[in-house]
């Protein structure tokens, strides 16, 4: 499972000829210049900049809208199963499945080639709202009537009371938003037309259609783009995991 | 008499109607996002593949035209329609392998965490990274299963896995399982973890065998995630267009063609926004049908069963 982990690490590494025969198994002198080259001569760091923009947007959007909607599905109104079914149906719809009207749409809000189009359709996700319904559904109803009676209004109930009691949830909403904008390539490849705008998945793409992988560059480059998710992962894989799992055995 | 007792006063001043507004205040920018971008696509994409569109002019109503054209005239489409059932067809072979790995980890042990931890670690990476490694994994002159072939004397010349015909559909394949195996292997073990112990001690004292266990107790009791590890499977030929584009890009020729990458090709490609609607309609019916299907094998209501 982690050969290849080490066959592009060990490329990225190497400045001889990659085509040679037979190839070394172990790099001989290993440098980083690589990955120098990467962040100077393509505008990784523009890249960069754009797929946190979009990440920060994504995770911020959805810890609040998520946690937003899922203690209005904690309280009982008439018409909340519907409410559930719709979401639970809205769940199997794959997103990819709707590109060609997505990108009308965002066309005809005006957000093609923008941070807010690149975002949009990850603001809120369903898995990482039944999540938090999960947790706000632990918190026992007592504390929440206790806070009520000294006068708690509904902002400060969620920020004072539910949130604090909920810190899994949070961290399983921003590892997943984080993942998911990181990685999305399908979404930006349709809506951003300029380099300028363009994320990182993106650039590598780019970057393997300029060079067709005649560089160890290209390799410094897809593991740089491959660390932070590897980081998040390793860091919070408990969250993830759960998250995941969760989501998935709701729908 | 008795007096009325109740609350009085306005309706917008009842407890309850401020209750109500709020949940409506806190569902709604959830569902605007959803309705944009799930609700309003999916009924758009089914009215514009019975139009005819074009970027500039109003659209005009072309009835089945596209899906006559699509299935009657176009190759193409049924080469990506044969490459994606076989790209589904895969899943189960990919699940069994999940199933195996997942039964040999079912345990406390700590090694047993860190081996899981790896199984699990490709699934949430760059989709596109992940092709950019394989693409160099299966090179013919620097990749390392054409060296590891050749040095074991399996083949004399290096086989250029992803520009011949009949090797780059395994390829991808094999990439987009290495992929995504961990996830199945997480949704199995959850799913092992749900059965009650208590069920093998009864099983052990009866005398039944291993074998006999895995059939009678693991099986039936984990069709519910195999249900899910077949919808991931099913929606993976959709969701693996990242894979696809990266790594031979639908070829060669349209050998590794899939639904999904002929529909970004004639929408934004070649601008047939209408023709690639339809085509979104016919994979989207697709997909339902398998779930539906997937749903009959695991014995009904496994979605319902597992939402307890």
């Amino acid at each position: 499972m982690l050969l290849p982990f080490y066959w592009v690490l060990k490329t990225a590494v190497t400045n001889e000829n990659i085509y040679a025969y037979p190839p070394r198994l172990l790099p001989e002198s290993p440098h980083l210049f690589n990955f120098v080259d990467v962040w100077y001569f393509i505008p990784f760091p523009r890249y960069l900049f754009n797929s946190l923009i979009v990440s920060v947007l994504v995770v911020a959007s959805n810890v609040i809208f998520n946690a937003m909607a899922a203690y209005a599905l904690t309280k009982s109104f008439p018409g909340k199963h519907a409410m559930l079914l719709v979401f639970l149906s809205c769940m199997l719809i794959p997103f990819q499945a709707t590109i060609i009207p997505a990108y009308l749409i965002t066309s005809k809000l005006g957000l093609l080639n923008s941070y807010l189009g690149l975002a949009f359709p990850l603001l809120s996700t369903i898995v990482c709202i039944f999540v938090f319904k999960a947790a706000f559904e632990a918190v026992p109803q007592s504390l929440v009537d206790a806070a009520r009676i000294d006068g708690l209004n509904e902002w400060r109930i969620i920020l004072r009371v539910l949130m604090p009691l909920s810190k899994a949830a949070i961290a399983t909403n921003v590892v997943l938003a984080f993942i998911w904008s990181w990685n999305a390539f399908l979404w930006p490849l349709i809506i951003t037309r300029e380099p300028t705008m363009q994320t990182l998945p993106l650039g590598l793409a780019r970057f393997l259609s300029y060079m067709e992988d005649t560089t160890g560059a290209l390799y410094a480059f897809a593991a740089m783009v491959l660390a932070p998710s590897i980081f998040v992962f390793l860091m919070a894989q408990k969250e993830f995991i759960r998250g995941l799992t969760s989501g998935a055995t709701k729908g | 008499m008795i007096p009325k007792i109740g609350r009085r006063g306005a309706w917008w001043r009842k407890k309850r109607t401020r209750e109500l507004a709020i949940v409506a205040c806190f569902l709604l920018p959830s569902l605007a996002i959803f309705f944009l971008y799930r609700v309003l696509p999916l009924g758009w994409n089914l009215l514009l593949s019975v139009q005819y569109w074009s970027p500039l002019k109003p659209p005009r109503w072309a009835g089945l035209d596209h899906y006559q054209e699509m299935l009657l005239y176009d190759d193409v489409f049924w080469q990506s329609l044969k490459n994606t059932l076989i790209f589904i067809g895969a899943s189960p072979i990919a699940i069994a392998l999940a199933l195996g790995i997942a039964l040999l980890l079912n345990s406390d042990l700590k090694s047993a965490a860190v081996y899981r931890s790896i199984v699990f670690l490709s699934y949430p990476l760059m989709t596109v990274a992940v092709g950019i490694i394989w693409r160099w994994m299966y090179d013919e002159r620097g990749g390392i299963i054409n060296f590891a072939l050749r040095e074991s004397g399996v083949v004399a010349k290096p086989i250029p896995f992803l520009q011949s015909f009949e090797w780059a559909l395994p390829s991808v394949i094999v990439a987009e399982v290495w992929q995504v195996l961990g996830f199945y292997m997480i949704i199995i073990l959850t799913g092992l973890q749900s059965i009650p112990q208590h069920l093998y001690e009864a099983a052990s004292i009866d005398g039944a065998p291993h074998w006999a266990q895995f059939g009678r107790i693991t099986l039936p009791m984990l069709r519910p995630s195999l249900f899910l590890c077949a919808v991931v499977g099913i929606l993976n030929s959709f969701t693996s267009f990242d894979l696809v584009y990266i790594m031979t890009n639908g070829g060669p020729g349209h050998a590794t063609e899939l639904l999904i990458t002929y529909i970004y090709k004639s929408g934004f490609g070649q601008t047939k926004f209408d023709y690639a609607a339809a085509l979104t309609v016919v994979q989207f019916i697709l997909l339902l049908a398998l779930t539906y299907l997937a749903n009959r094998a695991a014995g009904g209501n496994a979605g319902s069963l597992e939402r307890q």
